[in-house]
């Protein structure tokens, strides 16, 4: 397996925000984790992306175990998060974002020769490398338009598709996308669609959490539905959104 | 461009100016400009407001006397010795405070314990530093020039040059440093660290590369600004020098890697152009800063660019 969570708990002070969860993913599969706000998913994310260190339980990413390494290092090992707010660097524009966000792609390019280049500025192979992959990301998500722009001038659409262009130039073997859908126009919604897809079809294997059921029924190929933290369904996206305990959750007891 | 156009012009400007008053000044401000602009590293490229500039200057300055009076070495051996224990004392500084994820206010605050304790040192230990009254350097360094071997680094003119020439060395690594792909992750741990972060960007590695080059100019000024002075004090790691420092690069200007220059120009400059009593000397000098930084918060470089690229437009 490529992924997998076992007996995954955070606890905040009195809070359980991720209660005894175990799942996997398998190469190349799209898995989707509904839930209703609160239920514990971003929690998740973070605990995977090294953001925050687990209670209890392990992570394992290709027979590795990660809970509680850096999120640099668990970045370099290849799994990427997106944020559900879109962090940015405001006064750079999105080309330079892409360029910052290609630093893994130069480290594993160039390793320690790295340090040469300081002070020659020309990055032979591996810097034409890195501006080509930028230029081919900002195409993809469909940025070309705002390459030169400031991030602070961007519209919140292109910020979470900015969120999206900058994970991709970290050439992630696994993505963690957080809410990617959220705040987004249909038109956007389609165009992030594509986007996905299309990772998936190059090999990336891709874990999207989201509380809207609609975009991510379409896309998944496997959905987890978590209330309270715990896992309350798994299967395909239909049967997932059909179990009377997913309805409960995100509608009260007395519709399910 | 416009850099190239700079050196040359300061590399001319003896041929004219004959005023020694006028070559002093501005030996004190390239080698202050230096270590301005080696601060801003640090400070204006990767964000982390630094306390312990001063104290990296002024410890290089005594070990390099140290070990020519202790080790019989040369000057440059000297400074190289000096720059190799500012160099780990750096590491030793930049990983506590790093390492605990200090930040702004705390870090600032962290450092600047460190560049006190490092001043109380000094101040204290008289056997080896002579205190208060500090030190008088009267050996120069040697240099060799082509043509006429080893000489004697004396007088205004050969120090103007050697002052400039360390300037312009300063801010080419800093400018290549600046546009490599370092100079990206400096950007990301100044704008968004935790954005870097996740991006793969190894945050500490990066912010104590940042602080130890920074303090190694810091140490190569510090040698060079003593024996030009002809002695050292304890005043050279005190917290008037670092805010001296804070202040050239917010006069000057933070986001380029040359501007800082102009601030210690004029901060060195200012005080012998303004004819007044002592006290009101001071007042008005005080007065100058606190209106340039609350009118040009750019900076003299940030605002003049500015105000370029409207007329531009």
């Amino acid at each position: 397996m490529l992924f997998e969570v076992a007996n995954l708990t955070k606890r905040f002070d009195g809070l359980t925000a991720v209660a005894d969860l175990s799942f996997s993913i398998a190469h190349g599969e799209i898995v989707g984790v509904f839930g209703p706000n609160g239920s514990g998913k971003t929690t998740l994310l973070s605990l995977i992306a090294g953001m925050l260190v687990p209670t209890a339980g392990r992570i394992v990413w290709k027979d590795r175990e990660i809970q509680g390494a850096k999120p640099h290092d668990i970045a370099a090992a290849g799994v990427v998060k997106t944020f559900q707010n879109p962090q940015l660097f405001a006064e750079l524009s999105v080309f330079e974002h892409l360029m910052i966000a290609g630093h893994l792609m130069l480290k594993r390019r160039l390793g320690w020769r790295r340090a040469a280049t300081l002070f020659n500025p020309d990055t032979g192979h591996a810097g034409a490398d890195l501006e080509k992959r930028a230029t081919d990301v900002l195409r993809l998500c469909r940025l070309e338009a705002a390459r030169d722009q400031a991030a602070a001038g961007l519209s919140y659409g292109e910020e979470k598709m900015l969120g999206v262009a900058m994970a991709l130039m970290c050439e992630p073997e696994l993505l963690l996308l957080d809410e990617p859908a959220s705040g987004l126009g249909q038109p956007e919604i389609e165009n992030l669609e594509a986007v996905l897809r299309d990772l998936r079809s190059h090999g990336t294997t891709l874990c999207v959490i989201d509380h809207k059921v609609g975009f991510l029924g379409k896309l998944a190929d496997r959905a987890i539905s978590l209330h309270h933290g715990a896992k309350i369904a798994e299967g395909t996206p239909a049967q997932v959104l059909n179990d009377p305990r997913v309805i409960a959750a995100y509608l009260g007891q007395h519709h399910a | 461009m416009r850099l190239v156009l700079a050196a040359a012009a300061f590399a001319l400007l003896p041929l004219v100016v004959k005023s020694d008053f006028i070559l002093t000044i501005l030996v004190f401000s390239f080698l202050l400009g230096m270590l301005a602009v080696g601060f801003n590293l640090i400070f204006g490229y990767t964000g982390q407001l630094s306390m312990f500039h001063a104290a990296a200057f002024g410890i290089s300055a005594y070990a390099t006397y140290l070990s020519m009076t202790h080790w019989g070495t040369s000057f440059w051996t000297g400074m190289l010795i000096a720059s190799a224990l500012v160099l780990a004392l750096s590491v030793i500084v930049g990983t506590i405070c790093f390492r605990f994820r200090l930040k702004e206010f705390y870090f600032a605050v962290v450092t600047l314990a460190f560049s006190e304790m490092a001043r109380l040192v000094v101040l204290n230990w008289n056997g080896v530093t002579n205190g208060t009254l500090g030190i008088i350097l009267q050996e120069k360094p040697n240099i060799w020039l082509p043509g006429q071997g080893l000489v004697k680094l004396e007088g205004t003119l050969m120090w103007y040059y050697v002052s400039l020439v360390a300037l312009a060395l300063t801010v080419i690594v800093c400018l290549r440093l600046v546009n490599s792909w370092m100079g990206r992750c400096f950007a990301a741990i100044r704008l968004n660290d935790e954005l870097g972060d996740t991006l793969g960007i190894n945050v500490f590695r990066y912010k104590l590369a940042a602080f130890v080059v920074g303090n190694i100019i810091a140490a190569i000024t510090g040698g060079l600004y003593a024996f030009y002075l002809g002695s050292i004090e304890p005043g050279f790691l005190s917290i008037d020098q670092s805010l001296a420092i804070v202040a050239m690069v917010l006069l000057g200007g933070r986001g380029a890697v040359a501007a800082p220059v102009i601030g210690a120009l004029v901060l060195t400059a200012l005080p012998h152009m303004i004819h007044l009593g002592a006290e009101l000397r001071s007042i008005v000098y005080g007065a100058i800063l606190i209106l340039t930084i609350l009118l040009m918060p750019q900076g003299i470089y940030g605002t003049l660019a500015l105000l370029g690229r409207r007329r531009a437009v």
